[in-house]
């Protein structure tokens, strides 16, 4: 009987022990599914040295296809017909970054409920609402009726689905068996919803929720002295006084009622300051070679795997080389023989709120137009991993999702916090587009009309287009769908109710900014705003502070024989205009007697400082907290209003009170009895930055050094831990050209020097592979940290020896 | 004897089948084999974390334990160069224990039946 009862027993828990081992708890993996070395993590773990030659039969192909990698296993395609290059560019990607096009477009569409459980029901929700798949579903529909783009989203389709179809689950990749789930098939959609992920990092920062409390909080005139239309010190992108050489259509009119503000539990943040990236282009007349060159580096998040892949790709009518991003057939940014291009974000006004009145309690039927319409339901479904599915139901009006209706907005999801209760949304990224038609010609591209053609297809997010050719044109255009409105229409929220809010169709594509062969012989953007007040359209009333800007315009100007190195230099160019502009104000308002010892070391250290935020620059660290403090301390009493979200003015608007303004009553602290000027706040804002360090790293030493303050790292997608990069000590600030902060800068650097043989160089922060088993996963990483570029491999055909290629595939059917 | 038996065994069915193939082989042979209670968890224990410590190894060494180190800073040990060989132990101790149990279950299982018999 003692005997039964040990069998049985021991049999329990042997059996126990092993389905333990095979079930995911909590985060923690499977554990013995995920160590076995068979099967788990070890497998993806991969060797340094990659075969010379690799043979593949694939079915669907139609001809012979040829794939070279050079030293950092950067694909170089070279196929012999339009569905060959696609498939294979498809293929190749799934291959480096199959968890990454998984993820992403989970995180776009809604669906990561399905894999990390309940804890993502909040983020789902929000995407569904904002209406991303109802957006990539009409843009799905607006590429099929393009032949060609048809074609070529089909073959990439092809391409990730057949490496998807040869993979055992030994092979997936580690997060597959970190998370404990198995890729899927890819869909056109996918692709659709990750240029949907673009626009929402790229146009979906609305402040018209704030903007409209400020209005009724302080009234008109604060709001037109405070958030002025044409700030202080703009340098426009199309150089001020270029003449507009169309005849403009009719501006609506703007009705007169203005919104009331809405009150909810909320807070003002500091905003987090937009994305900083930057392109140019020179003139023939200022290089060395006499051709032109063209550098670009788009700025964002920073994380692995890159949110970039670099590819070369050759058929029968292209031969481009540049990045693509994992999802999207083509290459965005790069170069051909003739020409190169490059993007930097527009920032336009694309997304408005409406005020929505329903009729009665079940909310069916809205007021627009003087009469009552009925709103259109929309399910969607969240598949929850270990909990029950949830079924969402959003009601549509003709201007777009309500996107929250009463208690529907989650409380600890800040991506949600600038959402106004009860308003609909109208996005650009809902509308139908066919946007990767414009990649696809400018790939193609051979001259200056070519891309004049290309960019006429361009929807959203909205992109300063620069360009340059071999035949010394160079140009920048702000391409995209610009709505028609009237002038500030979407500064404040808007009635939905009354059809004059409604956008009025678009500006004419033909007559969106653009300029070509300037006198000054060169094109640039940092986006800011396009152009001057002679515009005759409204694009938006804010765009990015205008310090980056002009110091690219100051440093191109002045630039002669410039070559490869002077355009680099520039791209990490650390010298902050803030710190021009403001400096020595803040300098003088000190009373040196009064510092302590720390303070009055942190005081010489800032008189000596060259304004640059290099990595080891201990003045940069102050100036940087000091400047912040002083934004706090000036804006915190009167927007940080409890239950009424609110933000603070634009950093330009704040350079302009310190520098013309010092008594502006803007400054006095209302929370205290005394009246505060410009110098008091000054000198506590100081004594604030040089504590906090203090407090943080102790006396001055090697740890207040810029670079260890800002800390910049680049962290997994997914964030898991040592998935990520290591910290690096870099410089670049916020308000210099090279705008890296702790966790976005720039994602691609290139410089293009167009000529004879074109010659480029670029780097991004992260590999080609996406798995961080592989050497490839982060070996650009400190080239990228140290300002340094890659030359890069461009290949003029498949027989062109080059020493730097070390790998080879052929690809072809049985 | 059991050692040998199922180190061959896993080897080879670990191509094929999925880790828990490993339960069943020493759950199998210890009832089969094994002599007393210690020395089928004791054999097993030792078949499989040797069996899986080895292949980690011919996975890893190659790689300059790159992955390995960092899936030892994502099980949060600190950072540290040797992660790997932690991450190493972790996997061959897993295995063994799976094994282990199985083998011991298997042995008591057949005590029963032997008894009877």
């Amino acid at each position: 009987m003692k005997s039964i009862l040990k069998a049985i027993f021991t049999f329990i828990v042997a059996l126990l022990l092993l389905l333990l081992l095979n079930t995911k708890l909590g985060s923690i993996p499977p554990l013995a599914k995920f160590l076995d070395p068979f099967h788990g993590f070890w497998k993806n773990a991969e060797c340094k040295k990659k075969p010379r030659t690799e043979t593949l039969t694939l079915d669907e192909l139609k001809g012979r296809v040829e794939i070279q990698f050079d030293e950092q296993m950067i694909p170089h395609i070279f196929a012999e017909n339009n569905y060959d290059l696609y498939y294979a560019q498809g293929y190749i990607t799934a291959k480096d970054r199959l968890w990454q096009l998984d993820f992403q477009t989970r995180f776009a569409a809604g669906r990561l409920s399905e894999v990390i459980g309940a804890k993502a029901i909040d983020i789902d929700t929000y995407q569904r609402r904002m209406g991303m798949v109802y957006g990539a579903e009409n843009t799905i529909l607006e590429m099929e009726k393009d032949p060609e783009i048809k074609e070529i989203m089909g073959a990439y389709t092809a391409g990730i689905n057949a490496y998807i179809h040869s993979l055992k689950p030994a092979d997936y990749p580690i997060e597959f068996k970190i998370l404990d789930y198995q890729p899927e098939d890819w869909k056109p959609l996918n692709s659709a919803l990750l240029l949907k992920l673009m626009s929402a990092v790229l146009t979906g920062g609305s402040t018209q929720f704030y903007m409209s409390n400020i209005l009724s909080k302080y009234g008109p005139d604060v709001v037109k002295d405070l958030f002025p239309d044409y700030p202080f010190g703009e340098d426009p992108i199309i150089p001020e006084g270029t003449q507009w050489n169309f005849k403009p259509i009719e501006i609506p009119k703007q009705p007169t009622a203005l919104p009331e503000n809405t009150v909810c539990n909320q807070t003002t943040k500091q905003m987090e300051e937009g994305i900083g990236s930057n392109n140019w282009a020179l003139a023939g007349a200022k290089t060395s070679s006499g051709y032109p060159m063209l550098a670009n580096d788009p700025h964002l998040d920073l994380t692995l795997p890159s949110i970039w892949y670099q590819i070369q790709m050759a058929s029968n009518d292209m031969n481009a080389y540049g990045v693509s991003i994992p999802g999207a057939p083509g290459i965005v940014i790069g170069f051909n023989a003739n020409v190169a291009w490059g993007v930097t974000n527009v920032d336009a006004n694309v997304m408005d709120w409406y005020r929505i009145k329903f009729k009665d309690h079940s909310q069916q039927e809205y007021w627009y137009d003087n009469k009552w319409n009925s709103v259109k339901s929309r399910i969607e479904t969240i598949a929850v991993r270990g909990g029950k599915t949830i079924v969402d139901t959003i009601y549509y009006t003709h201007h777009g999702p309500i996107v929250y209706l009463n208690n529907q907005k989650p409380k600890g999801l800040s991506t949600c916090d600038n959402i106004p209760v009860g308003h609909a949304l109208r996005w650009i990224a809902h509308d139908p587009s066919n946007d990767i038609r414009t990649f696809y010609m400018l790939n193609r591209a051979k001259n200056y009309t070519d891309y004049r053609e290309a960019l006429v297809n361009y929807t959203a997010p909205a992109q300063n287009f620069i360009f340059a050719s071999v035949d010394n044109d160079i140009a920048i255009t702000s391409s995209g769908y610009f709505p028609l409105k009237w002038d500030n229409q979407g500064k404040f929220l808007l009635d939905g109710s009354d059809p004059a809010n409604d956008w009025h169709g678009r500006i004419p594509v033909d007559q969106n900014p653009t300029v070509k062969n300037p006198s000054r012989n060169f094109v640039s953007s940092a986006n800011q705003r396009p152009t001057d007040a002679t515009y005759p359209y409204y694009l938006n009333w804010e765009f990015a502070n205008y310090e980056r800007a002009h110091r690219i315009n100051q440093r191109l100007s002045v630039m002669t024989r410039a070559s490869v190195d002077s355009l680099r230099s520039l791209q990490n160019d650390n010298y902050s205009v803030l710190a021009e502009d403001i400096l020595p104000i803040l300098l003088s308002a000190i009373d040196i007697k009064s510092l302590n010892a720390t303070e009055s070391k942190g005081f010489e250290m800032l008189r000596k400082w060259d304004k640059c935020f290099h990595a080891d620059a201990i003045a940069a660290s102050i100036f940087e907290l000091w400047q912040k403090d002083i934004s706090a301390k000036t804006w915190a009493d009167q927007f940080d209003v409890t239950n009424v979200p609110m933000r603070y003015p634009s950093r330009d608007k704040l350079v302009e009170l310190i520098v013309k303004e010092p008594n502006s009553n803007w400054f006095d602290d209302n929370r205290t009895p005394q009246k505060e000027t410009r110098d008091d706040i000054i000198r506590a804002a100081y004594k604030f930055a040089v504590d906090s360090l203090q407090r943080k790293y102790g006396a001055i030493s090697g740890d207040w050094k810029w670079g260890n303050v800002k800390h910049t790292h680049v962290p997994h997608l997914a964030q898991i831990a040592g998935f990520g990069s290591k910290f690096l000590n870099n410089g670049g600030s916020k308000t210099s050209v090279n705008a890296t902060s702790e966790r976005n800068g720039p994602s691609w650097r290139m410089i293009v020097a167009l000529g004879k043989s074109v010659k480029a160089y670029g780097v991004f922060p992260g590999g080609e592979s996406g798995n961080p088993g592989s050497f490839y996963y982060d070996d650009m990483v400190d080239s990228w940290s140290s300002g340094k570029l890659n030359e890069l491999v461009y290949l003029q055909s498949k027989d062109e020896k080059s020493e730097r290629i070390i790998s080879k595939w052929e690809l072809s059917k049985k | 004897m059991l050692f040998l038996l199922i180190i061959i065994t896993c080897l080879i069915l670990q191509f094929f089948l999925p880790w828990w193939i490993v339960g069943a082989v020493a759950f199998l042979f210890a009832s089969w084999v094994a002599k007393s209670a210690i020395q089928a968890f004791g054999s097993s224990f030792l078949a499989l974390f040797i069996l899986w410590v080895a292949m980690g190894l011919v996975h890893s060494i190659p790689n300059d334990h790159l992955l390995a180190n960092r899936v030892g800073q994502m099980l949060m040990l600190p950072e540290q160069g040797f992660n790997w060989a932690i991450v190493l132990l972790i996997t061959g101790v897993i295995g063994g224990l799976a094994a282990g149990f199985s083998a011991l279950a298997g042995f008591y299982c057949r005590q029963v039946f032997s008894k009877q018999g």
